[in-house]
């Protein structure tokens, strides 16, 4: 089952990213998001993807990143073959070539793969600060910039629970699997799921009594177990980030030559190996889910 | 001389490749014996039976069930040898009622619709399941709800039969039922694996006792031996029953000719400390 467990939770380790306070890894994943927002330019959207990974690199987390990313990259390219028939574009559409009730339009291929560069970037990064970020830090962080006590707690706590969950999974379907569970369709992961659920909610529960029963709903000032230090250097970093994203986004507003929309030209061979990698790669993906959970 | 049920040759488990949970272990177990696993916490007595299902594959060594390598057998293949009873009820059940939870095994093996009827209502019977059989497993208290798991695997009549820490969290009644259920295993000639920390249930139902510690096997014996052997109980920083720490005290100080294993076993040992005699147990 460990083929589609997805870790999203930290990876221990002493990389310089893992020192960095989390709040420029915050800040820098935020900025991203609205620089991936701000410009549909494959080469700026490409550029950070590139920074992600160098980022991934340093932090030598590259083994739980790709296995996060082996579920979420196929399933980001239907993006591709879906802008390619129907582009979230403004008309008129260039069509590259038509098979059968289906055109390929230059301006889809071209929304399809910014879009995936697009939501690629912003994972990247968030998943960085995530993998290397300790949840309570994590919590301590956002806290400090403001984010209210019971808000920051669910996510904190979602954090926390997906590991859990995650085993939880695992142990279920070794106990079904103990009992003959046979694959067959969707009836064969439902023994999984209910005692996962079941348990989720019971979890949940007792959580918010102990939670009750620990003053949680008091008013005043919350403190933190964990208290997050910054330094000269994160004020720095946080600072490079700010002026970074700052001057991209003036870049990105003021120049009209960055939108390529109309201008990068897809060769038709390149569109159509495009549009056909893509479907082929997310059909590639759907089969090896649906055998993952036959099997399971 | 049988065939071993369950045979392990030098098996290790390294989880992750760094954790060892099992070492060099080397065990053959014969049909119809009913055995207790025990050691502290961690000292890789559940990974040890897991190897037994093939929920666990060795990462070197070898288990042989029924002299097949469990190696390229899946779980389901082995759930019809080996039953495998997990400490948390809540991991397995999952139907509507109690009736379709008891019948999930017994069709997964593919029975015909009358066995698997005829498997649940005698489970039932058995279990004292009777009111509850309408009963949504999770709106059962946990006693009966883990009586509903072991209920579940018993249905499928598997030849090894593995409880995981079958006592932990049960009322004295539901104990009883458990006391009762390995009985008729063993009657049934089914071989019984009990993975425990309730010595009082492992004194009186096992014959023998696989001892675990850090990983490593470290002693495969009678229950007597075991819990009379001082250091080895102390290694593994386990309690033998409170009748058998006195009995063995007593027989240390040359007032008891013998170490008893339960009340009732002591009963004949202490009656001619007090001028009685002896009755047979039968207390």
């Amino acid at each position: 089952m460990r083929g589609v467990v997805i870790p999203i939770s930290m990876v221990p380790g002493n990389s310089v990213i893992h020192r960095i306070s989390p709040l420029p890894k915050l800040l820098l994943a935020g900025c991203v998001l609205v620089l991936s927002f701000s410009t549909r330019n494959p080469a700026i959207l490409g550029a950070l993807i590139v920074l992600g990974m160098v980022m991934v690199s340093v932090a030598n987390i590259w083994k739980p990143f790709l296995r996060v990313m082996a579920i979420l990259f196929p399933i980001l390219l239907t993006l591709i073959t879906l802008q390619s028939i129907a582009p979230a574009f403004p008309r008129p559409w260039t069509p590259i070539v038509s098979m059968g009730p289906f055109t390929i339009y230059q301006e889809g291929i071209y929304s399809g793969v910014t879009m995936v560069e697009r939501a690629t970037s912003m994972t990247i990064f968030a998943l960085a600060a995530i993998m290397t970020t300790h949840p309570s830090d994590l919590f301590a962080s956002l806290q400090k910039i403001g984010m209210p006590y019971v808000l920051n707690f669910i996510l904190t706590m979602t954090l926390q629970l997906i590991p859990i969950l995650q085993k939880e999974f695992t142990t279920v379907l070794s106990a079904q699997k103990s009992r003959g569970l046979k694959g067959t369709g969707f009836a064969a992961v439902l023994p999984s799921m209910v005692p996962v659920f079941v348990g989720a909610i019971e979890r949940v529960q007792q959580l918010s009594i102990s939670l009750e029963s620990r003053a949680f709903g008091s008013s005043g000032a919350k403190t933190s177990y964990r208290s997050v230090k910054v330094s000269w250097v994160d004020y720095l970093l946080m600072l490079l980030t700010t002026f970074g994203t700052c001057g991209l986004l003036y870049w990105i507003i003021t120049d009209p030559s960055l939108d390529w929309s109309r201008t990068l030209i897809f060769a038709p061979w390149l569109a159509i190996t495009l549009f056909t990698l893509a479907t082929i790669g997310f059909l590639i993906f759907v089969i090896i889910a649906i055998r993952v959970v036959l099997r399971a | 001389m049988t065939n071993p049920v369950i045979e392990c040759q030098n098996v290790w488990h390294i989880y992750g490749g760094s954790v060892t949970a099992v070492q060099d272990v080397s065990l053959k177990i014969y049909p119809g014996e009913i055995i207790g696993i025990i050691g502290q916490n961690g000292s890789g007595k559940t990974t040890l039976v897991k190897h037994f299902n093939g929920l666990l594959k060795p990462t070197k060594g070898k288990v042989l069930v029924n002299g097949r390598d469990t190696g390229p057998m899946r779980v389901q293949e082995l759930s019809a040898s080996v039953g495998y009873v997990f400490q948390n009820p809540n991991h397995q059940l999952f139907a509507r009622t109690v009736e379709a939870e008891l019948e999930f095994g017994p069709r997964n093996l593919g029975l015909p619709e009358d066995e698997v009827i005829d498997r649940r209502e005698k489970a039932i019977e058995f279990f004292g399941l009777e009111p509850l059989r309408h009963s949504h497993p999770y709106r059962i208290g946990f006693p009966l709800r883990k009586l509903v798991g072991m209920a579940s695997v018993y249905t499928m009549r598997p030849a090894v039969f593995i409880l995981d820490e079958p006592t932990t969290g049960q009322d004295n009644v539901t104990t009883r039922i458990v006391y009762r259920l390995i009985h008729r295993l063993r009657d049934e000639g089914s071989t019984v694996l009990c993975v425990a920390h309730d010595m009082i249930l492992l004194a009186e139902v096992v014959e023998r006792m696989v001892v675990m510690r850090d990983s490593l096997l470290i002693a495969d014996a009678r229950p007597r031996e075991v819990f009379s052997d001082r250091a080895l109980m102390g290694s593994t920083h386990l309690l033998p029953p409170q009748i058998t720490e006195l009995t063995l005290r007593l027989k240390e100080q040359g007032k008891l000719p013998q170490v008893s294993l339960s009340v009732s076993e002591s009963l004949d040992v202490f009656a001619p400390l007090f001028g009685g005699k002896s009755e047979g147990g039968q207390a």
